[in-house]
């Protein structure tokens, strides 16, 4: 996952290595995805998400494409 | 043909290695990458837990299998503890400790930015554009999140690809 200054440059970034266009978020968006996702990593108590909890994760920040599942 | 057994020490009897013991080496995995700044290599580990390399070895390798951890493929050290990566990256994470400032490495800008969520702080995440290299700032204050200059982030594979390539990734 990668920062671009924008819309423009990921188009450019994607023509270059000829790869399809995935999908853009905001900073503020992906700060909300980091802190969801990382914020409790250390504790002894952590543990994987299941699949179903992850798409419950990503469907509260609004990411409800198939893009953001994974069966 | 030789029928010497090999030395008692060099014999590993085959265990079922549990899930408290993986998530001790887990957990203190992390609590030293935190102390020295640097991820611990497996012999640190061991020595800090009381137990053999091997057994940290073990334990790394079905963490990773778990997708808990990413180890480096000839050293079988760790590469990535989520958001953490143990080698440097173009995602370089400053943080504000009791101690002072410290720099860590993240493996993408998304674990750059769970390196601050990781450890509750202010921070700043010290990237660049992808297509053009130009320097992009973002920081963290209070919870909130800025850059200079804009930056939009790209999400490349769609989930269900993530860990076919998690380097890449």
């Amino acid at each position: 996952m990668l920062i671009f200054r924008s819309e423009d440059h990921i188009d450019r970034w994607c023509k270059a290595w000829r790869l399809e266009r995935g999908e853009t978020l905001s900073l503020e968006r992906t700060w909300q995805l980091a802190d969801a996702w990382y914020r409790d990593r250390m504790r002894a108590d952590w543990r994987r998400r299941t699949v179903d909890e992850t798409h419950e994760l990503f469907r509260s920040l609004g990411l409800t494409t198939d893009f953001w599942r994974f069966s | 043909m030789d029928n010497t057994l090999p030395p008692l020490d060099n014999v590993r009897i085959p265990t079922v290695m549990s899930d408290d013991f993986k998530n001790r080496v887990r957990v203190r995995l992390y609590q030293l990458f935190l102390e020295f700044g640097r991820c611990p290599c497996k012999a640190e580990l061991a020595a800090d837990l009381g137990c053999s390399a091997p057994d940290i070895a073990e334990a790394y390798h079905e963490l990773a299998a778990a997708h808990a951890l990413v180890l480096q493929p000839a050293s079988g050290e760790v590469l990535m503890a989520n958001p953490l990566s143990a080698v440097p990256t173009p995602f370089a994470v400053e943080t504000q400790g009791p101690t002072g400032q410290r720099t860590w490495y993240g493996n993408c800008i998304w674990d750059a930015l769970g390196v601050i969520a990781m450890l509750n702080s202010d921070g700043s995440v010290l990237a660049s554009c992808g297509c053009c290299g130009e320097s992009i700032t973002v920081g963290v204050h209070n919870g909130e999140v800025s850059s200079h200059p804009p930056g939009v982030v790209h999400f490349a594979l769609p989930a269900r690809r993530w860990w076919d390539d998690i380097v890449f990734n």
